[in-house]
């Protein structure tokens, strides 16, 4: 029997013991969700991994999943294989396969060569290879020869710079519409705006097209993709409504007795105050043009130098159907969005966070 | 006397004002109004030419037996194309396989984001922020990316599910990647990993909940479970409205707020899908105008009893903020 004096530090009452217990519950939960985000993102190691692999690891069962290979040995001017031989003895020797044959075949060992020849019964087949880590930038070699990775880029960079301008000036003016003129029809504008982020998009692509492609001829060029984002997006004027009504009218009406007009208002006193919500919205964009395939795979399939970095990648399918390839162009798609984020995340992630609660 | 009013007319507010007090019309807009309007016209002209023109141009086609092929014997057909559509199997098997993916996948990322911005906003997560970008970082890979990446993961021969996951444990793995198991698999796994900006809506929810409410409930005798489900959802539940208008948007094929849908499909809708079979490989363009707008109805009515059924269940704090 344990005296109650022992079992003193399980008392919840003990100041120490609570802190410890407090500790013990705060490492486990870190743990818990270390590992989870592990999980979470294991399919991106595979993604990582795999870029870097040649080719032949990849229908090795015995292979590690790291980029690696079978470890070779020169002997008598030719590569031999390397692999995990079980000894008679009970060791396990690692040797390299001079001669193989179906019952019996003959090493050599790579650190003693001047043994000569070892002789071992047995099917080498069934023998286990010994892996070097070895990561190879084939796949991203052949890639950039099979696509023009810079020039795709290039124009994806040239078509979110354009519609950037294009949906943020547009966007930002009419959410100042929205959240400091009284409109007629009161809120019904505001309602049709909330309508048109719900409608399908494709009870409108089969009338957009042909207007876009057969009455103004815009196939094959950018026209049809940015365009329409000079005319504002709904999303956008939604996020940026929210966070100008956010702001106490007090500034807007001090800068009205000074004399301002209310475009100036707009550029002088919201303005500086929202460029979070205005980063988060420009960002959000960003990340939607890099992902953009839909619009491309209609207008720009028959003009291919004009074909954006998503849309290039995606065709990559039917040229290398190989999984390191593949995922060499994966990684290749995903790298500037990913670093994008990475150091936007102070304001993005901050600035969602906000513009989610304001619902 | 508002301020708004005082605020477009800058110089002499009070002559401004009485001026256009004194406008006996009354059907004569405001100066304010009508700023306001040239403010939001460029959306206005974007609604009519990209929406609504569009949509009754589209339902104009649906009338008719229009091929891309072969416009000049296009001819109006009346509802043929809404009969044949009543008598198409193929449209009732993807309507359901439509409705059968929303009711598993949105309650899949709702639960998902709650529990994951729960424990993100906990403060007892060491790196916080961290931590939170990098469970973000997936909804901003793009879809062709994420394509890749997961059909090489599941791939039978060389992807790692087989050889790291469900082998090692003695699982038999996936031996085909069209089986209606890998595809109900990866439908679910697509979603999870899209649920970023959810899981954002729900941390910026529970962040801004006042403790009080809690602590009353706590020194009332409230366990944490009593607590979660009778004060923390109902308080969130603006929030999970907005995340199911979210997730309901990209089961009917459209894209909002980084959603990409699912990306072994294009869109989370096999309707969509079955719409964009029509339309691409059997250039069937009257026929896809009808089905389109089959769909459109469907979606206006689960839309409008959605935000009709809101008044019931979400709970807005003030109604004029």
């Amino acid at each position: 029997m344990t005296s109650p004096s022992r079992r003193k530090w399980l008392e919840p009452h003990n100041y120490l013991s609570l802190r410890l217990w407090e500790a013990i519950g705060a490492g486990l939960f870190n743990l818990f969700i270390f590992f989870m985000l592990f999980a979470y993102l294991f399919p991106l190691l595979y993604m990582v991994a795999t870029a870097f692999m040649e080719g032949p690891q990849l229908g090795d069962r015995n292979a590690p999943a790291y980029p690696s290979r079978q470890v070779r040995y020169e002997y008598q001017g030719k590569e031999r294989l390397v692999y995990n031989v079980p000894m008679p003895g009970g060791e396990t020797r690692q040797l390299a396969l001079v001669i193989p044959k179906q019952t019996s075949s003959q090493f050599i060992d790579p650190q003693h060569p001047d043994e000569g020849l070892i002789q071992w019964d047995g099917s080498w087949r069934k023998l286990k290879g010994v892996y070097e880590f070895h990561p190879t930038l084939d796949n991203f070699k052949n890639l950039f020869e099979a696509l023009p990775i810079p020039q795709m880029v290039r124009n994806t960079f040239v078509m979110t710079i354009i519609s950037e301008i294009g949906v943020l000036l547009s966007s930002i003016v009419v959410a100042y519409g929205f959240s400091r003129f009284p409109l007629p029809g009161g809120n019904l504008f505001f309602y049709a705006l909330i309508a048109t982020i719900l409608i399908p998009e494709k009870v409108t692509l089969i009338p957009t097209y042909f207007f876009f492609a057969r009455v103004l001829n815009w196939d094959g060029s950018w026209l049809p993709i940015l365009v329409p984002f000079f005319f504002g997006n709904a999303v956008y004027i939604f996020l940026l409504r929210q966070n100008f009504k956010s702001i106490p009218k007090d500034m807007d009406e001090a800068a009205m007795l000074d004399g301002a007009g209310p475009l100036r208002i707009l550029f002088q006193v919201i303005l500086p105050q929202s460029w979070p919500t205005v980063i988060t919205v420009s960002l959000l964009h960003f990340f939607y043009m890099w992902n953009e395939t839909r619009q491309a795979a209609l207008y720009l399939s028959v003009s291919r130098d004009l074909s954006p970095i998503s849309f290039g990648v995606q065709s990559f399918q039917s040229l290398a159907p190989i999984q390191n390839q593949l995922q060499a162009g994966a990684l290749i798609l995903m790298i500037v969005p990913v670093i994008v984020l990475i150091i936007s995340q102070r304001y993005f992630m901050r600035d969602m966070v906000v513009t989610g609660m304001e619902k | 006397m508002s301020a708004l009013r005082a605020l477009t007319t800058p110089h002499t507010p009070v002559l401004r004002d009485m001026r256009y007090s004194m406008t006996k019309n009354k059907y004569r807009l405001r100066y304010d109004q009508r700023f306001g309007l040239l403010l939001i016209s460029p959306w206005i002209i974007g609604l009519l030419l990209f929406k609504l023109l569009p949509i009754l141009a589209s339902l104009g086609i649906s009338f008719t037996n229009f091929q891309l092929l072969t416009p000049e014997q296009t001819r109006f057909t009346g509802f043929e194309n809404y009969i044949r559509l009543l008598h198409d199997e193929a449209v009732g098997y993807v309507l359901f396989e439509t409705v059968a993916v929303g009711i598993s996948t949105i309650p899949l990322q709702l639960v998902a984001s709650i529990l994951l911005a729960s424990m993100l906003g906990n403060p007892r997560l060491k790196f916080g922020n961290t931590m939170r970008t990098l469970f973000f970082l997936p909804s901003i890979v793009p879809g062709v990316a994420v394509f890749f990446m997961w059909i090489g993961f599941v791939d039978p021969s060389t992807g790692w599910l087989n050889k790291i996951i469900l082998h090692p444990l003695g699982l038999t793995g996936f031996n085909d990647l069209y089986s209606g198991a890998a595809v109900a698999f990866l439908f679910g796994i697509s979603s999870l990993w899209s649920i970023g900006p959810g899981m954002l809506i729900m941390l910026g929810a529970l962040q801004g909940l006042p403790p009080e409410i809690q602590e009353a409930a706590r020194v009332d005798g409230a366990g944490p479970l009593v607590r979660f489900f009778y004060i923390t959802l109902p308080l969130i539940s603006p929030a999970i409205f907005f995340a199911i208008v979210i997730n309901l948007i990209a089961v009917f094929g459209g894209v909002i707020l980084l959603d990409r849908g699912n990306v072994f499909s294009g869109s989370f809708s096999p309707y969509d899908g079955y719409v964009s079979y029509i339309l691409f490989d059997k250039m069937d363009l009257g026929y896809a105008a009808s089905l389109a707008w089959f769909f459109f109805i469907i979606v206006m009515v689960v839309v409008v009893a959605l935000f009709s059924s809101a008044r019931r269940w979400v709970y807005y704090p003030d109604k004029d903020a």
